[in-house]
């Protein structure tokens, strides 16, 4: 077993409560994705050891969701919308043009880490249409930005990759340009 | 908090916890002092609710109003979310919306009396009388739901969806504790079942209480009740709306099947993206089990449920029953060859059964009322009621529940129609292992399977899109092609191989570049994806096959025609500079994410290699320039 070092620890003592063989690892790697923003290589190996599996089974499953991540978040996520509601009124166009203002591929973030925008599904508020969400981290905020067009995507991502935080890009003024 | 009552029989028991309950409720429902409920959902949160209630508590604050706070949840009127209902001393409900932080003032003098009730924000009254306020049950939304109101989702409004009390003062529990007083047993339960012909209401429509008897008489004593809740379906959220609008009805439907089924153990596996439904539900079974409802010995007898809820992480395909049950047992979420049947071999290799949130929820009125109440709604061959949400280019997107058979036409209507200036195209439903159909078929459609599946198309799990004549259809298959090309789980090379294909002859039909092959191509990609072993695969090309045969002209224009009617595939349309005066000009250049609009004022041009088609610059600047389709570049004649 490898050495006991306190960031070990940590992870250990947040599920010390989870048991192998009792349907946990989902519980596991979302209480240790909520604490760090990821699931580091050293998070999986300790989850291994708790769940009695080996940290390979532990990526294996971890790898297959699309909530998992492993390597450090953005300070604040766009969440896209890719519903169907969303779709029929240019959401595709509004991917595209917060993709190219950020310069970033679906999934990705900009060099500085400020600014990540990723792939949402469908929560059912497409009276909304078409929307994306703002999540920021360190407040663990999540808000919906709906009846967005492409120019004020734009807006906003330039607003965030400019440094502006959720809460004043969550402002109209910035929508508005 | 309720708690457990340690003697009686089980209706005892129950009955004191009910005699505790209803005085709350009823000092809720005819408050001393006027009450303001602002609508807590994903939807209204998604509105602007928390700055609504927010606001209208600092305003009480404020000026010491003489009014007290709480919470429901939204009727389904999601287009004027967030929703606010004013309940009076009288016993007078009022609903109002939509309701900003900015009404909040208006809001709290109208719970004062210090302005009349009759506001133009007020949509209806859901209790008592307001002189000049029509009752909610009036409203157009509500034209299709059952005359005698709503069955599954009563409490919807009418009750705090986080106090357990509200609950069992409205006869919550009721029906699971009379079955433990043994007045029924677990066979009758599921004959009850098999009576009402409750079908799966996933999609399936397999009678519920036949799958139970599957479970009820598989070997051993250790078995599941599983609740599939990862409604992945885009366009969906009739699951959400139960979990977070009545989740103890979810709760005691478990508890039914449990008891019926001879299970000790259920879990809840909830998609990732519905927290608040995750919340809810978490604390409906913590607040259970302190009452002595679940947990060991349920209101004393040797009846014994553990519920667990399952946090889901985003993986689409976990919705397939055997996707959803590795997911639960520590591993990748992927559905394997069936049989066994989880009724053979389910959670942990032990018998289970795995029903959709709607079913089991509506568990609890077959036992209450019994079949024959139950079977009054319905067609022949699907009975009750049913949720559906819609959404799309629809006048009022939202949920309802309706009896099964209503006309498609009706359902638009209630709905209010098309927004303005738009004509219905197409119907989306099923998600996206569902279907597309035309807007030619809707005097062929009502709500239940049948219609749907003489058309080659699906009814699904509850949800429907209405798609405008803006919209093309092309351009939709193409986002549900990747959508299960992407969420196809890799077991079956047909399925991840397959779907591939599909995805790139549609992206390259929508780039421009159609080949003549293509359809022979698509049919031969969906012939081979039946042979995949879970319905992922073998549904995946159906929205295309749809497209194929009902949109076969605008397939065509795409194709040969190189052309897309509706402006938005991107390989067929260009953007254009149409007026160098326009001084909204100079902003769309600004705008412009890849500095695709070049030239000095006067002499501006679109970059049509740079221009990816976004819409920026005709969101800011729509009369300087105009999208349109592209001219057909002439083609190399041996290449194509």
């Amino acid at each position: 077993m490898p050495l006991e070092t306190e960031s070990r620890a940590q992870i250990r003592a947040l599920i010390a409560d989870l048991r192998p063989d009792h349907g946990d690892l989902l519980a596991a790697l979302h209480r240790v994705q909520h604490e760090y923003g990821f699931l580091s290589r050293e998070a999986m190996e300790v989850v291994g050891e708790q769940l009695h599996l080996f940290a390979a089974q532990v990526f294996g499953a971890a790898s297959y969701y699309e909530e998992f991540r492993f390597d450090p978040p953005a300070a604040v996520d766009i969440r896209w919308c890719s519903g169907p509601a969303c779709r029929a009124r240019n959401g595709g166009g509004i991917r595209d043009a917060m993709l190219a203002t950020l310069a970033v591929p679906m999934d990705g973030q900009t060099a500085d880490g400020r600014v990540g925008i990723r792939l949402g599904q469908c929560i059912g508020t497409c009276e909304l249409a078409p929307q994306i969400w703002i999540e920021e981290r360190a407040t663990h905020t999540n808000e919906v930005v709906g009846n967005l067009n492409a120019a004020q995507a734009v807006r906003l991502a330039r607003a965030l990759r400019d440094g502006a935080t959720a809460r004043e890009v969550l402002g109209q003024d910035v929508l508005r340009g | 908090m309720v708690s457990a009552n340690p003697t009686g029989s089980p209706l005892e028991r129950y009955e004191a916890m009910t005699a505790a309950a209803a005085p709350v409720y009823a000092a809720w429902r005819t408050p001393e002092r006027p009450r303001i409920d602002v609508a807590i959902d994903t939807s209204s949160l998604a509105n602007g609710a928390r700055a609504t209630r927010d606001a209208i508590t600092a305003v009480v604050a404020q000026t010491n109003a003489a009014v007290d706070l709480g919470q429901n949840h939204g009727y389904g009127m999601q287009w004027l979310q967030p929703l606010v209902t004013v309940t009076f001393p009288d016993g007078a409900s009022v609903v109002y919306g939509p309701i900003t932080a900015a009404e909040a003032t208006t809001i709290v003098d109208i719970a004062t009396g210090r302005v009349p009730a009759t506001s133009t924000l007020a949509v209806g009254t859901i209790a008592g009388e307001r002189a000049g306020i029509p009752s909610l049950r009036e409203h157009p939304f509500f034209a299709l739901e059952p005359a005698t109101g709503r069955r599954l989702i009563h409490r919807l409004g009418f009750t705090d969806p986080e106090n357990m009390q509200h609950y069992l003062a409205t006869g919550g529990y009721h029906a699971a504790a009379r079955m433990l007083d043994r007045h029924q047993s677990p066979a009758q339960v599921r004959q009850e079942l098999i009576d009402s012909a409750l079908g799966g209401r996933g999609g399936g429509n397999f009678p519920a209480g036949t799958k139970w008897n599957f479970l009820a008489t598989a070997p051993g004593d250790e078995h599941y009740v599983i609740c599939n809740a990862d409604e992945g379906d885009p366009g969906a959220w009739v699951n959400r709306v139960i979990m977070e609008g009545d989740p103890h009805l979810l709760v005691e439907g478990l508890l039914i099947a449990a008891y019926a089924t001879g299970s000790r153990g259920g879990f809840i596996y909830i998609r990732d993206e519905y927290p608040l439904a995750i919340a809810r539900m978490e604390q409906a079974v913590r607040e259970a089990e302190a009452a002595g409802l679940l947990g060991d010995g349920i209101l004393g007898t040797g009846v014994n449920l553990e519920l667990r809820v399952i946090r889901g992480a985003g993986a689409y395909v976990c919705g397939e029953e055997t996707g959803l049950i590795s997911s639960i047992q520590d591993s990748r979420g992927m559905p394997r060859v069936k049989p066994p049947f989880p009724a053979g071999s389910g959670v942990f290799f032990k018998p289970s059964n795995v029903n959709n949130v709607e079913t089991y929820a509506n568990a609890p009125m077959v036992i209450e009322h019994g079949a024959q109440w139950y079977i009054e709604y319905g067609t022949e061959r699907m009975r009750g009621t049913r949720l559906f949400s819609f959404s799309g280019d629809i006048q009022r997107v939202g949920f309802m529940e309706v009896p099964f058979g209503v006309p498609l036409a009706g359902v638009i209507d209630a709905c209010g129609g098309m927004l303005p200036g738009q004509q219905l195209k197409a119907i989306q439903s099923g998600g996206p292992l569902g279907s597309m159909l035309p807007a030619r078929e809707v005097p062929n459609l009502s709500m239940e399977n049948a219609p749907f599946s003489a058309l080659d198309a699906l009814m699904g799990g509850g949800g429907i899109v209405f798609l405008g004549d803006q919209v093309c259809t092309i351009h939709m298959a193409e986002m549900f092609a990747q959508f299960v090309e992407e969420e196809s789980c890799g077991r079956c090379t047909t399925c991840h191989g397959g779907n591939q294909r599909q995805t790139e002859i549609i992206r390259r039909t929508i780039a421009g570049d159609g080949r003549r092959e293509d359809r022979h191509n698509l049919a031969l990609v969906d012939r081979t994806l039946q042979f995949s072993n879970c319905v992922h695969g073998q549904f995946s090309p159906k929205i295309v096959r749809n497209t194929l045969r009902f949109f076969s002209d605008e397939y065509e224009r795409h194709s040969s025609g190189r052309t897309c009617d509706a402006l938005e595939c991107e390989g067929l349309i260009q953007f254009r500079v149409t007026n160098q005066r326009d001084p909204q000009l100079a902003e769309a250049q600004a705008i412009c994410p890849t500095a695709a609009i070049v030239g000095a004022p006067g002499n501006r041009s679109v970059n049509d290699a740079l221009c990816i088609r976004c819409g920026a610059c005709t969101d800011v600047a729509p009369n300087a320039l105009v999208r349109e389709a592209k001219p057909a570049t002439p083609r190399i004649l041996a290449l194509s």
